[in-house]
């Protein structure tokens, strides 16, 4: 893999303050090596990004592809284990198709990594992990796993556990779960860090980093729910971030105060009582203006990885500029799960992912990905590209 | 009375008039040209807006299910063949209410009964403005719900009835129309009598949810000879039967595009939407997939999917108005903005096809003005 010169390009570096500009970007062995308004590299392979928008590659910070697989008439389910509402340590990487067919879509659509998690089915639901989106060997395209601890408040995990007539069976019982969890890890972890002698837990072993602040928990809850969420994760001081978030704006001033960050998605569910009552999109604005880290997620394939387009769209029209919005879905997840020194934005070091788009992602509803790069490599080009 | 001022009027059938007035009179549109004056009329001033007739879905399953009930009130699977079911009685308008779908330009919808029965029952049309269900109902009977999908197979064969197979769900077809049509007249139960009306007399269109390949040319196969105009529903794979589609002049209510791996599983097409919209093939959104609905942004995303595929985007609007309109047999009262016809109209601060920046700021059913 030589040298490789993005040429001519409007550059979105997605650094904090830095406008576009027109410029070249320099890639050597998979990393990026410069990016600047000119650069002079005759010997490096040229790729024209003349009248293109040259961004770093698009991230999903939370996705369950080719852990289910909805391509077959009876729906292929590896993301829940739901054997026990406390999974903790199941790796969602052992679930994962690298070879299904959703990578592809979102790589032509210039999601370059997201993180893969598992569903929402336990209490806590085992460890996501952060991947790129192109490769054959899901342990190769890993970034980094595990990446956060999977945490279900309401329906879903009670539903699982209703039905069998056991703990939890409602949302104080899914309470009452992630409380004596958090207790037990926490002593679990004392215990250890006195080097006091006691049995292995492999499910409360994954909820360490967390108790520690090395990765964050991603806290499936809408509505009411989020309050417990962040009741339960600022008792125990763990960093977090409310996913979904559904009816987020009638909790604002206790997301603010939380600092937690907030995945939110997918947008179009219909409405219905319970956790469906409210989807309120501008949910997104207002907490970005409040300075909260705000991601956009799909939960594809639920809704398929295209649809990231149409969440950052009715982001936008729900009054997020196209600046802040392209934000959601690059460098704000990837700090979110403290994968900044390596993705989320075009600064020498980082990896190699790039985008050429034509036209504006998110704000013109035609924009389309014209090349994408990852690890330095061109993984597509669209019919029309010309270089 | 109201005045819209000034807006750029789309008016659903491709024409688009620039810095137009529309006068607002009762529930309908009076008058529709430059620079209007209306002693009394209330103005809303549309300037730099776009102003639309408001779109339709004509399949939704939300607004007919009944949430929360245990059973869901589009769905009667008591048995594979229940066209005499009628949707108006399944219509629940306070879970119409809850899905807003105004702000996202949607001002009609067809009910209809899921994918689970061969012939599942007749689709209700209604408004979606929380107005009196009296002013709401747009016509009932506006077409015969079917579904050759897999959904049939999963609800009566996994049972040990039939359809177990696909083969199943056309043999299921076949001997529902010869019986019904083999039978007198006099002899004939409520459902012989609806299916004759339909097959025979053409007394309402068909909709029929039809996925993959093989289930779309089975049924085109099988309705080759069939008067009866046939619209698909869901319709993924269209493009894979594209001959026939154009041959028979098949409608085509595309589901829900963006819903669970529909592209990558189906590996789907949509820049032969090009070759139905030559061909005057009707094309339709809908917020539904498989016969579930999600909420009502999906309708505008599968829009802007048919236009990031390369359709023009007046033909795109024709999609979302006219051709729903006159797939459900309603374009007299609505689908454009022409006198006469029902004002239903939203103002969208853009293009809601060309760009995401679009917003309803204003919306008006029946005359009525919701925001």
């Amino acid at each position: 893999m030589g040298r490789v010169l993005i040429h001519g390009g409007t550059i979105y570096t997605m650094v904090d303050g830095e406008k576009p500009f027109q410029g070249d970007v320099l890639v050597e062995d998979g990393v990026i090596r410069e990016v600047a308004p000119s650069i002079d590299a005759a010997d490096a392979q040229l790729i024209s990004a003349e009248g293109y928008c040259v961004m770093p590659g698009l991230f999903d910070a939370h996705s369950h592809i080719g852990l289910f697989d909805f391509n077959h008439d009876k729906a292929v389910d590896d993301a829940n284990e739901m054997t026990a509402p406390v999974s903790a340590g199941v790796d969602a990487r052992y679930g994962m198709n690298p070879k299904a067919r959703e990578l592809k879509v979102a790589y032509e659509h210039g999601i370059t990594a997201m993180l893969f998690t598992p569903g929402s089915g336990d209490v806590f639901c085992g460890q996501p992990f952060v991947a790129k989106t192109y490769g054959d060997n899901i342990f190769d395209m890993t970034v980094k796993a595990p990446a956060a601890v999977k945490i279900a408040l309401g329906g879903n995990p009670k539903n699982t556990y209703g039905d069998r007539n056991q703990l939890p069976m409602t949302r104080m019982g899914v309470a009452q779960v992630l409380w004596d969890t958090f207790r037990r890890a926490k002593e679990y972890l004392d215990k250890k860090e006195r080097g006091e002698e006691q049995s292995y837990d492999a499910n409360l072993e994954a909820i360490i980093p967390a108790l520690k602040g090395e990765i964050p928990c991603k806290i499936h809850c809408t509505q009411y729910d989020m309050l417990t969420a962040i009741e339960v994760a600022k008792a125990y001081g763990v960093r977090f971030s409310l996913e979904h978030a559904w009816g987020a704006t009638d909790y604002l001033e206790e997301i603010v105060e939380s600092g937690c960050d907030i995945c939110y998605g997918p947008i179009a569910t219909y409405r219905a009582a319970g956790e469906r009552r409210k989807i309120d999109v501008e949910a997104v604005k207002l907490l970005d203006d409040q300075g909260v880290n705000v991601a956009l997620i799909t939960d594809s394939p639920i809704l398929s990885e295209e649809s990231l387009y149409h969440h950052m769209g009715e982001a936008v029209r729900e009054g997020v500029s196209h600046e802040r919005v392209l934000r959601m879905v690059t460098v704000n997840p990837v700090r979110q799960l403290g994968l900044e020194e390596r993705l989320g934005s075009l600064e020498a070091g980082k990896d190699a992912d790039i985008i050429l788009v034509r036209g504006r992602i998110g704000l013109d509803t035609d924009a389309k990905v014209m090349l994408t790069m990852i690890d330095g490599e061109v993984v597509y080009t669209a019919g029309e590209y010309q270089c | 009375m109201y005045v819209i001022k000034n807006g750029t009027v789309h008016v659903g059938n491709g024409t688009v008039l620039a810095a137009c007035d529309i006068l607002i009179e009762g529930k309908v549109i009076k008058q529709i040209g430059k620079g209007l004056h209306v002693e009394g009329a209330d103005i809303i001033d549309a300037s730099g807006c776009d102003v639309f007739p408001g779109f339709i879905d004509p399949v939704s399953s939300v607004g007919a299910m009944g949430m929360p009930s245990r059973h869901l009130d589009n769905d009667e699977c008591s048995d594979p063949v229940t066209p005499e079911m009628n949707l108006k009685y399944s219509i629940d308008p306070d879970e119409v209410n809850a899905q807003e779908f105004y702000k996202s330009g949607i001002t009609t919808v067809g009910l209809a009964p899921t994918n689970n029965n061969l012939m599942g029952g007749q689709i209700a049309v209604c408004k979606t403005a929380p107005q009196k269900m009296g002013q709401r109902l747009v016509k009932e009977h506006a077409g015969l719900k079917c579904s050759v999908t897999n959904s049939v197979k999963a609800t009566y064969g996994t049972a040990n009835r039939v359809p177990m197979t696909k083969m199943g769900v056309f043999f299921l077809l076949q001997e529902t129309l010869r019986e019904a049509r083999s039978t007198e007249a006099e002899k004939r139960t409520e459902r012989q009598n609806v299916i004759c009306s339909v097959f025979d007399e053409q007394s309402m269109p068909v909709f029929a949810a039809a996925s993959t390949k093989n289930e779309i040319d089975g049924l085109l196969h099988m309705m080759k000879d069939e008067k009866v105009q046939i619209n698909l529903v869901d319709g993924f794979c269209f493009a894979d039967s594209l001959k026939e589609m154009l041959e028979q002049n098949v409608g085509l209510v595309l589901g829900n595009v963006n819903n669970m791996s529909q592209i990558a599983k189906n590996g789907m097409d949509l820049t032969k939407l090009n070759a139905l919209v030559k061909n005057g093939n009707r094309v339709a959104f809908t917020n539904s997939c498989g016969g579930h609905s999600e909420g009502r942004e999906v309708f505008l995303w599968s829009a802007i999917e048919a236009y990031r595929a390369g359709v023009a985007a007046e033909e795109v609007v024709k999609m979302m108005t006219l051709h729903p309109a006159e797939m459900l047999g309603i374009a007299d009262r609505v689908g454009t903005l022409e006198e006469g016809k029902d004002a239903d109209i939203s103002i969208f601060t853009g293009h809601p096809v060309t760009t995401y920046a679009a917003k309803v700021v204003h919306s008006m059913i029946n005359g009525e003005v919701l925001f």
